[in-house]
């Protein structure tokens, strides 16, 4: 069978949604003729037209506020922020208006819409182009974020998304979209938002990770594995609302955690999944709950040697992880 | 021929519009403005929280162009709009307490006093960030033509709003792809305390409608009948498939920003001037010239009006506010309860 690589995954989600549900189209830069930057679009605009697949000009302000205009009256938007390191101008329209249209009028008018945002570092993009800012949405209640780590997660969460009905910002890590590579079922399927997965059961130590980490996180546990150091791995998927049963079950039962996210460790993801465990699970845990997370400066770096400092990886964790089991 | 011959008065003809439409338009002017200084009264009289955004001086600019839209056509408004919630058709109990936070209101008490939205004639909530609703707003239309409705919007804002780079986003891409939307600009001639001159290096505001390649026009903005056919024409163009229209229409806040602000960066010869051209009163002595209106039936509609809103007063005051917990609810749909700590 035919291996189907992330980024596939996402172009057969959106034609699929597209074939399915009129309602659905898409806007971003250079999704039309150009296939996108990274080819997610590619084909669509052959076969659903520039009316459904449209071409914005540069102006992420109304790719997000538009699509929120257009979700209000019927249809059911795709936005595309070609990277996220694009996505701060269109921030009014993501927190002000995509995310609180539901609370502020009183449950009146929703917002059944999803913003993809290619994001994530370790392909040499620079300061620009490599930023990974799903925590600057995470505080956001009202949004659902979604970051997937596999080719079947992305397809099916993004069916998920499209077809639901609250407003998704939907993060792609660009180092995935060509680098995993899986079998797909034939027949349509979605995967749940709000659920996250255990990716590998262990004994010994939790580690809690998504997108690119997922996979760094599961080299890590497969090295332990060798040492006689049994890890479980939980891929969050969803980041907001966050699977707290699944990860509490697991550190329950482990009794020790490691957290492992991209971005900066202040005001993480982790942070709060951190915070969390402390607060409620306290009676359980044998050492202290432990982060590998990205380097708190600005942005991350572009020399190699740099970017690789940034990014946690494998032998970081090992390493915490060691550190953990000592304690 | 008679020694003194009066100046003719105009007839319905010179007028150009149906007596319906001018007994709509003046009804809707008297009642904003009726209800308007009822919530100023209100508020000063410590009887709901936060603050209240009148609108009274330019009520033509909201009232004009919203008469005689569909239910199913989009309000895209600001915190200013007073006028075009009423002439729309929310029902007056529910703006009276959308004002009073209570538990009839529209958000069940969630957002602010002037942030009316009632999905049913197609109004939705305006945010702060100034020109925010103009974004969302020019989406609503994108989503019309996407759907091949004729539905049209109309987005206001003020002429300080046109500042905002999300503003200009949002018309750069009506005039891209020609949207059924309609943008009405009410200069007021402060955006909270900085005059128009500080906002923009342009006299009219209606000339940002050139680099969009769509019409612009500035008009007397206390004019009713002025404002609601130029409206009414742009709004025809829109609903044909014909595109935008830019109007700026010039008129005047007679109070501060908001009830909290005692507006002293003003000159008081300023407000005089704009007082002198009071839509209301102009609208008035147009509609007894024309024989459709005597000061008898002017008091008989305003007894009508302030009967009407005295008992939606009386209906919210006696209305509960929500129950605390409702601040857990409306943040997603069904599918994602909202986590509920207990302190």
């Amino acid at each position: 069978m035919k291996k189907t690589s992330f980024i596939e995954a996402i172009t057969q989600a959106l034609y699929e949604e597209m074939e399915r549900d009129e309602r659905v189209f898409m806007i971003g830069q250079d999704i039309g003729v150009y296939g996108g930057v990274f080819k997610a679009t590619k084909g669509l605009l052959d076969r659903f037209g520039a009316e459904r697949v449209i071409d914005a000009p540069i102006s992420e302000v109304y790719i997000a506020g538009g699509s929120v205009g257009a979700a209000l009256v019927g249809c059911r938007p795709v936005a595309e922020i070609q990277f996220a390191d694009f996505i701060t101008p269109s921030m009014d329209q993501i927190i002000q208006q995509m995310a609180k249209m539901r609370y502020r009028t009183g449950g009146q008018w929703s917002c059944p819409m999803t913003i993809r945002v290619c994001c994530g570092g370790d392909v040499g993009g620079g300061l620009y182009h490599s930023q990974i800012n799903e925590q600057w949405f995470f505080s956001q209640p009202g949004l659902i974020v979604l970051l997937p780590s596999t080719a079947y997660d992305a397809k099916g969460l993004l069916k998920s998304a499209i077809r639901g009905e609250d407003p998704v910002i939907f993060f792609e890590h660009k180092r995935l979209y060509r680098w995993i590579k899986e079998e797909l079922p034939d027949e349509d399927f979605t995967v749940p938002i709000g659920k996250a997965a255990i990716r590998k059961e262990g004994e010994d130590i939790t580690l809690v990770a998504y997108g690119l980490m997922a996979h760094r996180s599961m080299e890590a546990a497969a090295g332990l594995e060798k040492e006689g150091i049994s890890a479980e791995v939980i891929d969050m998927r969803t980041i907001l609302p966050w699977d707290r049963e699944t990860i509490f079950e697991s550190v329950k039962k482990t009794s020790k955690v490691v957290l492992v996210q991209e971005g900066t460790k202040t005001g993480g993801v982790m942070a709060e999944v951190g915070a969390a465990i402390a607060e409620e699970l306290f009676d359980y845990l044998d050492a202290p709950v432990s982060r590998v997370c990205g380097l708190d400066v600005p942005a991350i770096p572009f020399a190699p040697p740099m970017e690789h400092f940034f990014l946690p990886n494998a032998e970081k964790i090992t390493n915490v992880v060691k550190k953990v089991l000592e304690y | 021929m008679p020694a003194t011959k009066k100046a003719a008065k105009p007839g319905l003809k010179q007028v150009g519009l149906p007596e319906e439409t001018l007994r709509g338009l003046y009804y809707n002017l008297l009642k904003t403005r009726t209800l308007d200084e009822r919530f100023r009264k209100l508020f000063r009289q410590g009887r709901f929280a936060g603050t209240y955004f009148s609108a009274v001086g330019q009520e033509a600019t909201t009232v004009g162009p919203t008469y005689g839209l569909r239910d199913d056509d989009i309000l895209a408004s600001s915190h200013r709009e007073i006028g075009a919630a009423v002439t729309k058709g929310i029902p007056l109990v529910n703006i009276v307490a959308q004002v009073y936070a209570r538990a009839n209101s529209p958000d069940k008490g969630k957002t602010h006093p002037c942030h009316y939205s009632w999905r049913d004639k197609g109004v939705f909530t305006p945010a702060s960030t100034l020109a925010g609703q103009t974004v969302v707003g020019t989406g609503c239309a994108m989503g019309f033509k996407l759907q091949k409705k004729d539905n049209v919007v109309v987005a206001f804002f003020g002429e300080g709003a046109t500042a905002r780079g999300g503003w200009h986003e949002a018309v750069n891409y009506a005039g891209i792809h020609k949207l059924p939307i309609v943008y009405i600009c009410q200069n007021n001639l402060w955006a909270e305390s900085v005059p128009a001159h500080m906002q923009a290096g342009i006299e009219n505001f209606s000339d940002r409608a050139k680099a969009y390649g769509f019409p612009g026009i500035t008009i007397d903005g206390n004019d009713i009948v002025l404002v609601h056919k130029t409206a009414a024409e742009a709004i025809k163009r829109a609903r044909a498939g014909e595109g935008p229209t830019l109007i700026e229409c010039k008129t005047y806040r007679y109070y501060g920003h908001s009830e909290i602000d005692p507006a002293d960066y003003r000159r008081e010869e300023e407000i005089e001037e704009w007082k002198k051209k009071d839509t209301v009163t102009r609208a008035e002595r147009m509609m007894m010239d024309l024989g459709l209106l005597t000061d008898q039936q002017r008091e008989a509609m305003i007894e009508d009006i302030n009967h009407e809103i005295d008992e939606a007063v009386n209906i919210c005051e006696k209305e509960k506010y929500v129950e605390p917990e409702e601040a857990y609810n409306d943040v997603y749909s069904k599918y994602f309860p909202v986590r509920r700590d207990e302190y």
